[in-house]
């Protein structure tokens, strides 16, 4: 065997094995990011679960007691709160076990909000975002492998199929979007 | 969590006897190690002497935090200006700064440190520009006073530690309660202008979401009384945080709104301190992308931060609420 086929075995041995490793953090990770990129227009960690509260008329400020805080409690089926506080002289926010209440006191109207985990894509940014402190060096690590995982990719094969045939043409149509976009910002 | 812990007292000590198997004596070993790293985490308790019974009261002045290093430098040298003062003050004898996220102290730390030095009242002076999702949410919920369920949720993905003090924590209200933000903007808005009378005033804040309400109150209040006290002929507001998901636009089409009405605007950023990302990348992105903007813009990407009044507002409510404090030992 000569010691260029040795290496090129290595190689795909190398992409082979890391591309298996890395497959279920790849995925994850790319699922994150499509969640992140459009940060925007949904929250991508937490369902945000909204109910409208209409209260039988508008209240002041001084009205409000326990009792009345119940009574609004029981419009969006809590049985109880844990305390109640005046973000301002028209309003009182109310805090449950696992969601608030923000009443406008004038108007009589406020939102019960509910927070709960988004199943799936909560832990795959818990990841991305780095949320466990030690995670960012296994982030590097995982970064600096798919630089490995893709310089191994682009040597694999010779010939017509690999980096001298249409691998090279590829890789510029394939740089050539980001191009675009960073001219296009600087105009 | 903040309840003490207190050891069983044994009536009698059993020597204890050493595994003399390799596996069960490093398994023995990290036990001991365990638990001494957990004994060394827990609150220690002044013997006899608890918080409650012994009267000394710290000051801390949390703010948002941010990774720019200005921001940091910014805070800490408000500390520096104040601590002389705030120290003066009768019962108070310490004044420290935290950070609600992205830098050192956090507000944990910063309150653990003050539990170990046996502080039994803190005075939390917030320096955020108005009542929003972080005075009103998430610092109490931090400091034990509330507990909100959607920033425990957030909390735990950003990391930041939530902590209940053995002190009592006495949380002051934020800025806006006070009358100084016009005078911040005439102030830094005079060394912008030529003449007033042609000028109009962009005001740039945070924002929030939740109460954006009161922010766009508090704005309102300021931008009039900055133009009836320095003869700017408008004013109108902009957002740069989560209202504006951190976008320039909100900037560039303010200063839009002015110059149809008026030769000139003058940008000034309402946030408490500078970082590179607002300023610089937002607020300056906004401020370039109008057209003829050396011309008809005048924008210097400062911050409320130095501000003498801000300086007096500090120390008058740590005195008022210092004062509280005593008076209410005094009544016990």
């Amino acid at each position: 065997m000569k010691p260029f086929d040795n290496a090129r075995r290595i190689n795909n041995i190398l992409h082979r094995d890391l591309g298996y490793f890395f497959a279920a953090l790849i995925i994850a990770y790319s699922l994150s990011g499509i969640a992140l990129n459009h940060v925007d227009d949904w929250n991508p960690d937490f369902i945000v679960t909204k109910k409208e509260i209409n209260l039988d008329r508008g209240y002041a400020k001084n009205e409000i007691t326990a009792s009345s805080i119940e009574r609004f409690s029981a419009l969006a089926g809590e049985q109880s709160f844990r305390l109640y506080d005046f973000p301002s002289d028209r309003q009182v926010k109310i805090y449950y076990k696992n969601a608030t209440m923000l009443l406008e006191l004038g108007s009589g109207k406020g939102i019960y909000e509910q927070v709960s985990r988004r199943p799936l894509f909560y832990q795959v940014n818990v990841l991305h975002r780095n949320s466990v402190e030690w995670w960012k060096w296994v982030s590097d690590l995982f970064a600096l492998m798919l630089i490995v995982i893709t310089a191994t990719g682009i040597l694999m094969l010779r010939g017509r199929n690999g980096l001298p045939g249409r691998g090279k043409w590829l890789i510029a149509a394939g740089a050539l979007p980001p191009l675009i976009a960073l001219v296009m910002q600087q105009m | 969590m903040h309840e003490s812990c207190r050891r069983p007292a044994y009536n009698r000590i059993t020597p204890m006897r050493l595994p003399t198997h390799p596996v069960r004596y490093l398994l023995s070993l990290l036990l001991v190690a365990l638990t001494a790293c957990t004994e060394s985490e827990r609150r220690a308790e002044p013997s006899g002497d608890s918080p409650a019974n012994r009267q000394k009261i710290a000051v801390l002045l949390i703010n948002h935090g941010s990774r720019s290093s200005g921001w940091k430098r910014n805070l800490l040298e408000l500390e520096r200006r104040v601590a002389p003062r705030i120290r003066a003050i009768d019962g108070i004898d310490t004044l420290s700064t935290a950070f609600m996220e992205h830098a050192e102290p956090s507000i944990s730390t910063a309150l653990k440190a003050l539990d170990r030095n046996g502080y039994s009242d803190i005075v939390v002076i917030p320096l955020f520009l108005s009542t929003g999702a972080h005075v009103f949410d998430d610092i109490p919920t931090i400091i034990g006073k509330k507990e909100n369920p959607a920033t425990l949720e957030q909390m735990r993905l950003e990391g930041i530690e939530r902590y209940i003090p053995a002190a009592r924590t006495h949380l002051a209200a934020p800025l806006d309660f006070s009358g100084l933000l016009a005078s911040n903007v005439l102030r830094r808005a005079g060394t912008l202008s030529d003449d007033p009378s042609r000028e109009g005033l962009v005001l740039v804040g945070y924002g929030s979401e939740p109460f954006q309400e009161t922010w766009e109150r508090t704005f309102e209040q300021t931008g009039r009384k900055a133009c009836a006290e320095g003869g700017f002929a408008g004013f109108t507001t902009a957002w740069c945080g989560h209202v504006a998901h951190y976008s320039p636009d909100s900037t560039s089409a303010a200063i839009g709104r002015i110059l149809k009405q008026h030769d000139r605007a003058i940008v000034i950023p309402l946030l408490v301190s500078f970082s590179e990302r607002f300023q610089i990348d937002i607020i300056g992105r906004g401020v370039a992308s109008v057209v003829e903007t050396g011309k008809h813009v005048r924008y210097r990407p400062d911050a409320i931060l130095p501000d003498p009044d801000l300086e007096a507002w500090i120390i008058s409510t740590a005195g008022t609420l210092a004062d509280g404090i005593r008076k209410k030992q005094l009544r016990k």
